[in-house]
């Protein structure tokens, strides 16, 4: 093994692992976990959407409605029938694929800015439908998961956000992982060779449709799994929130190609950035001058992608490359 | 890659500085905000102070302001040595996850012995899963039927719930009907496709179904609507007898304006929100005049008080400022109660005592008490109409200040 590949083998190893002993000292119940929470959440998301945005640069924007259709299908299979999320979000995820396979038949064969409308239009489309079907969705008053505090493991429910901590840390090595397979394995170079040059990929043979709808449909799967996961976290929503375009569509995506996208850390490191700013724009400024923290958190947004187009992940590896210089001269 | 490592070496250690002394800017403020005396008890307040409902959530901080300062003006909660009420106030923007992790952070890093908030009834479900989990008093005044009716033991609603709103919106307006001579079977609801808009016009169609009422027109119009006169065409084909608009400002601007233009003066009956603000008479002038609106407070029944908020805010104090007031009001007796600023004390007190005096009076009935599912037992919802610059009580009858003004058809 050569430096670099241990290297790249142990760093996530020590992140990971400074993951699971972070929470140890903090307040169970606290406030700091919950950034953390909402942290690993978001990279997970990211990380899924990397897997048809990043690396095919399927530049999806409905993403949303995978993650509501998750939330969605668990929290009704728990408050009308009493059945545990940990099934309901099997259910979720075999929704969210259908759902995936129907919306791809018309949209995969749009290109560029077109795949994006038509992905946003879909997921406008979940958010109406559960706005408007107010007898199995509870309309946009939200709904809410009902709430058992001596039920355990079984309802997912837990006093503190400890146990939450460690589903989302799992939920989110679980999809790197998922994301490492896939962009190592030759479905992975399929994708890539769709992202320089479709026309050029199909020339040498790749059934471009297929590859494209089989990454849709992973990245659906995953998304509706980590949509039962918040529904079991924040316990409350409505669908305005879990199928929205800025709070979830379009973060998923932002995450991503802050961070780098079609990069294994991109979700990574683009979630470390961009929740705990959001949270600490609204922690200093949300009460002074309303609004402005909303206005603080977008223009730091632009002022990083202007100086790294190419994602943050550019800058570690420049940095990486100064000091490989430094150890040849 | 190339481009980056042919760049001086400089240019990221610029970057560093910068995001070096981006860093200490943004953390300055938290440990600023760290030094607090011992004698002061921190009050949660989240409220929508950005996005669509800034206005509402502006007004629900100033009623809120108002009491916190009078109380640490004659000297404090006695019981607790003068201790001064510190008001941690922060936005909960539009999104209920950002609510949420708002009311995470006034509980861990602040202290806050109970929640005042958050206006819009999808923020407070969002907190309230929150606080209940953590044993903090959450008072409220969104009228959402979920916000008591899940079993919590840590949420005080001291307003009526949707449904009674929606109930109380029908009968009063059959009332007034039969007082002037009128026998209503007939009526048009139209609203706004939002939470809101929705649960208030499903409140109404209950309540119109409950009392043998034909709804002849059921319409949902999308938030921000430009042109409704196809909704005032299809009104006017329609044999209402009298008309429930629901929306927040600019529709029911739009709405009202449009129907007197074309000379349609059915009775209006508002659906809270935007026809009870200064700014609805503000923008339509003597248009205003006798339009009728549901209110589940009423600035009129408690004057001594409210009047203190049109002195040094400049308007008369809207319901959302005088039920917040009031849920303040509530926290500061029970503090005084209490002795103490423990949660879960205070949580017991909340939900035991009855709250007769200060700002707790300033709801109907003169008293605050909490049922089981913390409800405020007496909490009446009230019609109000529009006369000059001001809104009236007009009915239920024990609580009304003046006759109704009942256009007949």
């Amino acid at each position: 093994m050569t430096r670099a590949e241990t290297l790249s083998i142990a760093l996530p190893a020590l992140v990971v692992l400074a993951l699971i002993i972070a929470p140890l000292g903090l307040d169970p119940y606290g406030y700091t976990l919950r950034i953390l929470c909402l942290m690993l959440l978001f990279c997970a998301m990211g990380q899924a959407w990397n897997i048809v945005g990043g690396l095919a640069n399927q530049i999806s924007l409905g993403h949303a409605a995978y993650f509501g259709i998750g939330a969605y299908s668990s929290t009704i299979l728990f408050g009308s029938f009493g059945l545990s999320p940990l099934i309901g979000v099997f259910v979720g995820m075999a929704l969210a694929a259908l759902f995936a396979l129907v919306l791809s038949l018309p949209t995969l064969r749009l290109k560029g800015h077109y795949f994006a409308l038509a992905t946003l239009a879909a997921g406008e489309v979940a958010r109406v439908v559960a706005n408007s079907w107010t007898s199995l969705t509870g309309g946009p008053v939200g709904i809410s998961v009902p709430y058992r505090p001596d039920a355990g493991f079984w309802a997912l429910q837990f006093q503190t956000v400890l146990p939450n901590y460690y589903l989302f840390l799992g939920a989110m090595v679980l999809v790197s992982l998922v994301f490492w397979r896939v962009q190592t394995s030759a479905f992975g170079y399929r994708l890539r060779a769709i992202k320089e040059n479709e026309t050029a990929a199909e020339v040498i043979g790749v059934n471009t449709y297929r590859v494209k709808l089989h990454a849709s449909l992973l990245s659906a799967v995953l998304t509706a799994m980590l949509g039962t996961l918040y529904a079991q976290f924040q316990f409350f929503f409505d669908p305005d929130t879990i199928f929205g375009v800025a709070t979830i569509s379009v973060k998923m995506a932002l995450i991503v190609i802050l961070g780098g996208a079609g990069r294994l850390y991109g979700p990574w490191i683009g979630a470390a950035v961009i929740i705990p700013l959001e949270e600490m724009a609204n922690s200093y400024l949300g009460n002074s001058i309303a609004g402005l923290s909303q206005f603080a958190y977008g223009v730091l947004l632009i002022v990083v992608i202007l100086l790294n187009p190419r994602g943050l992940i550019s800058l570690f590896e420049s940095l990486r490359d100064r000091l490989k210089r430094r150890q040849r001269a | 890659m190339t481009k980056t490592t042919t760049k001086s070496p400089f240019s990221l250690s610029r970057r560093q500085v910068l995001a070096a002394g981006a860093a200490t800017a943004l953390t300055m403020p938290f440990y600023a905000r760290r030094g607090f005396a011992a004698d002061t008890i921190n009050v949660g307040v989240i409220q929508p102070l950005s996005g669509a409902n800034a206005q509402f959530g502006i007004n629900s901080r100033n009623g809120i302001q108002l009491v916190a300062d009078e109380i640490n003006a004659a000297g404090g909660i006695q019981s607790m040595g003068g201790a001064k009420i510190n008001l941690i106030i922060s936005d909960a923007t539009s999104n209920p996850t950002q609510a949420a992790t708002v009311a995470q952070r006034m509980m861990s890093q602040d202290g806050v012995c109970a929640v005042l908030g958050a206006f819009a009834s999808s923020l407070t479900l969002a907190i309230s899963e929150v606080t209940e989990r953590r044993g903090v008093p959450l008072l409220t005044m969104s009228f959402s039927d979920q916000v008591t009716g899940r079993g919590f033991r840590n949420i005080f609603q001291v307003v009526s719930k949707a449904s009674q709103l929606g109930s109380a919106t029908i009968t009063h307006t059959l009332d007034l009907a039969r007082k002037a001579g009128d026998e209503i079977t007939k009526i048009a609801i139209m609203y706004e496709d939002t939470a809101y808009g929705t649960s208030q016009a499903g409140g109404l169609r209950a309540a119109a179904e409950a009392n043998g009422i034909e709804v002849v027109m059921d319409e949902a119009y999308p938030l921000g609507i430009t042109d409704v006169s196809p909704l005032i065409n299809q009104l006017r084909r329609t044999q209402a007898q009298a008309v429930f608009p629901v929306s927040y400002l600019n529709d029911s601007l739009l709405i009202i304006r449009n129907m007197r233009q074309q000379g349609i003066n059915l009775p209006t009956i508002g659906g809270a929100a935007g026809y009870i603000i200064p700014d609805f008479r503000n923008g339509l002038g003597e248009l205003a005049d006798d339009v009728l609106s549901i209110s589940p407070a009423a600035y009129d029944q408690a004057p001594e008080f409210t009047e203190r908020f049109r002195e040094r805010f400049g308007y008369f104090m809207v319901h959302e400022a005088q039920e917040h007031a009031a849920c303040m009001g509530v926290l500061a007796s029970a503090l005084e109660k209490a002795g103490n600023a423990d949660p879960r004390q205070l949580r017991e007190v909340i939900a035991a005592e009855t709250f007769d005096e200060g700002w707790a009076t300033v709801m109907s009935g003169g008293k605050i008490k909490f049922d089981e599912t913390g409800l405020n037992i007496h909490a009446v919802p009230m019609m109000v109409q529009w006369r000059g610059d001001e809104l009236v009580t007009v009915a239920p009858a024990e609580y009304a200040k003046a006759e109704a003004v009942w256009h007949r058809l």
